[in-house]
């Protein structure tokens, strides 16, 4: 960060496959093999961590306080320990200023999820306030359905424009090797699958997936005695909504506009159109294309033409195809960083923007910047 | 309420569930709100400071944090200004007249599709539900957009308020038993074996077995059959009563070391005249498993039924 002379780095990563439903594991086998991985990436023994923060739900999972259940196999057996019961990319935030404050050095943020093992609109139903909301049917798809019949309301954009956001998302993933059971639809297969709640369909919903992703950060000193290219945060930002849909201003996001100017005053400034790319989350092709211009990639209402522009939109397909819910913006930031350290082959990119969010109808937003 | 399930094209599982009883606290805004629908009346709640008046009422403005000032009654009849359609029916945000924020309710469409800019107006439920259901949600309307200003009410007497509403939630999952717990489970069921897993560090044996020893962080890779005879490592008489025991009071809780294992399992002791449990009993007696009849046992540690002393 530009306030301080320690910066804070992503040394690893790991991801585990990302499936419709990982049957065959429980969610700490799912972990335990995705820290692994991303501990023999960093180099470091578990003894080497001063911190695990770990990102779930507890609806989900369907225990409470599961991390309590959960920490053995997370690797942070006596050792400080937190949960954050949202999107891993906020575990990151946590993690970030654990090392700038000087309480850790090398930190291990964990997001994972098993939505296959529950009704998923079970979890979005129990976010929604029990007097006002709850009782009138509000879940992730009607949530979704208002803010896309919004979006298209107050701006120009089309239902054609949301479903070529969804083909290319889905086209993406299916080149994405970590995403199962994905292919490449045309924006008419969009349009053309079930309609779940209208304007949106089943293809331009996010899909949830079961997956682990687990992440190494350290401070900047032990960053440069590493074998790998450091991936330096240089900014980051979040910010809320209102839990009342009616209370949030229809057809933008104006929390992640907040998080995303955060996030630039710490980057010094950087211009969206600057990045190299952007991985950003959405719950559906309206929730995206409200996500890259609240990001500042794109006009009010002219997302669509932003895909065409210089800053390249999830590579990686995005979290519409691959919705691993509490794990989703921490997959972002694994992608990302994938790609800045050169472990993607042909990416040459420099910066990037990854951006997370949770609740219902995206309440949450949280927005990092990247740049080796 | 638990069983295991499996199929030809499924992973076995665990299929439970977890029922949620609550009494839910509503606060003044919301029981007066409720309390107003069952007499047809909706009632939202005017912001001094920011001068905007938000329906349902609420006790604080969100904009502004401040209280919120007077409740206010407001005309059933608005405009939609978003809707969705799923499976269960539409949903929408209907802006009513003379309010200045959106309320997501229910829209009717059993007399016709519903599109942004239609007229709407509230419907009630026959009898009053006891929750914002009492509105039963909005229907088309040619009503005209009607002038009235919000209009305070009057206090409602305290006595007609709901204080609180009965509430639950019933969670069903299908939990994966994976490659550790599923060996376990496995060989519970098909032959009374006890599996743990070896850490290749440390040496401990792990039961229930998993994938890494906590300890050392490795993977454990072998398993490795521990005795169902064991010594108590610790126990406790459980007299109290609570929701969801499983065994009836008194009974010995204990954690058991059982031979050829390095970790505790958690089981109950019987067998034993209870009154005298503090006397038979002491950390380090001497214990074995007491199964059920096979055609009891369901491949899961509810297949030992107590571990009991054995007689010196």
């Amino acid at each position: 960060m530009s306030t301080s002379t320690e910066r804070v780095a992503v040394v690893s990563s790991a991801l585990s496959q990302l499936k419709p439903a990982w049957d065959t594991v429980q969610h700490i086998d799912l972990i335990s093999e995705t820290v692994n991985q991303a501990l023999l990436a960093s180099g470091f023994d578990i003894h080497d961590v001063d911190v695990v923060i770990d990102c779930g739900s507890d609806v989900l999972d369907g225990r409470s306080i599961s991390n309590c259940g959960f920490l053995g196999q997370m690797g942070a057996h006596h050792k400080e320990e937190s949960r954050v019961e949202e999107d891993g990319l906020f575990g990151a935030m946590y993690a970030v200023n654990k090392i700038l404050g000087g309480g850790a050095k090398v930190a291990l943020v964990i997001a994972y999820s098993k939505p296959s093992e529950s009704i998923v609109e079970n979890y979005y139903r129990t976010i929604a306030d029990p007097f006002y909301q709850r009782p009138v049917g509000l879940n992730k798809a009607v949530a979704a359905g208002l803010l896309a019949n919004q979006y298209l309301t107050g701006t120009d954009a089309t239902e054609e424009e949301l479903a070529e956001i969804a083909a290319r998302a889905w086209t993406r993933a299916a080149a994405n090797s970590k995403v199962s059971d994905a292919r490449a639809y045309t924006a008419r297969e969009i349009l053309d699958s079930p309609v779940v709640a209208s304007p949106l369909n089943q293809l331009s919903l996010s899909r949830p997936v079961d997956g682990a992703v687990a992440i190494v950060l350290t401070s900047e000193t032990i960053a440069r005695k590493l074998g790998s290219t450091p991936v330096w945060v240089t900014g980051m930002g979040s910010a809320m909504e209102s839990q009342f849909l009616s209370e949030r201003e229809p057809g933008r996001l104006e929390a992640c506009e907040v998080a995303a100017g955060m996030a630039k005053r710490f980057a010094g400034g950087k211009e969206a159109t600057s990045y190299g790319f952007a991985e950003v989350s959405a719950t559906s092709a309206a929730d995206e294309a409200m996500v890259v211009e609240a990001l500042g990639l794109a006009a009010r209402g002219k997302a669509a033409s932003a895909y065409d522009g210089d800053v390249d939109i999830n590579p990686s397909g995005g979290a519409i195809p691959a919705d691993p819910i509490m794990a989703t913006g921490l997959v972002r930031m694994h992608e990302a960083a994938n790609r800045l350290s050169g472990r993607v082959e042909g990416s040459s990119a420099t910066s990037a923007l990854v951006h997370a969010s949770g609740g219902i109808g995206m309440q949450t937003h949280s927005v990092f910047s990247l740049e080796v | 309420m638990t069983r295991i399930t499996t199929g030809i094209d499924q992973a076995p599982a665990l299929e439970t569930s977890l029922e949620m009883p609550y009494t839910l606290t509503t606060g003044k805004a919301v029981s007066v709100f409720i309390e107003q629908l069952g007499h047809g009346v909706i009632v939202g709640s005017h912001c001094d400071n920011c001068d905007r008046t938000v329906v349902p009422a609420q006790d604080y403005c969100a904009r502004c944090g401040g209280d919120q000032g007077a409740t206010v009654a407001v005309e059933p009849t608005g405009v939609v200004t978003a809707i969705t359609r799923t499976a269960d029916g539409a949903v929408g945000l209907i802006r009513l007249d003379g309010v200045d924020a959106d309320l997501l309710h229910v829209i009717d469409e059993s007399a016709g599709e519903v599109a942004v800019g239609d007229r709407v107006e509230a419907t009630f439920a026959p009898e009053p539900v006891g929750t914002i259901l009492t509105l039963a949600g909005f229907a088309p309307s040619t009503s005209a957009v009607s002038t009235t200003a919000p209009k305070e009410i009057d206090e409602v007497a305290d006595e007609d308020l709901a204080k609180q509403i009965i509430y639950s939630l019933s969670l069903p999952y299908r939990h994966a038993y994976g490659p550790n717990y599923g060996r376990l489970f496995d060989e519970l069921g098909s032959r009374g074996g006890i599996l743990g897993s070896r850490c290749p560090h440390c040496q401990n044996v792990l039961v229930p077995p998993r994938a890494y020893c906590e300890i050392c962080y490795v993977k454990t890779e072998q398993f490795v059959e521990v005795k169902d005879t064991g010594r108590l490592q610790a126990f406790s008489v459980i007299h109290m009563e609570f929701i969801g025991q499983t065994r009836k009071p008194p009974y010995v809780y204990a954690e058991i070391v059982l031979d050829g294992a390095s970790t505790r399992l958690i089981h109950n002791v019987a067998g034993i005249d209870m009154a005298r449990a503090t006397e038979v009993l002491d950390i380090g007696t001497p214990v074995r498993a007491v199964w059920k009849a096979e055609s009891e046992r369901n491949g899961t540690l509810d297949d030992i039924d107590y571990f009991e002393p054995i007689p010196e």
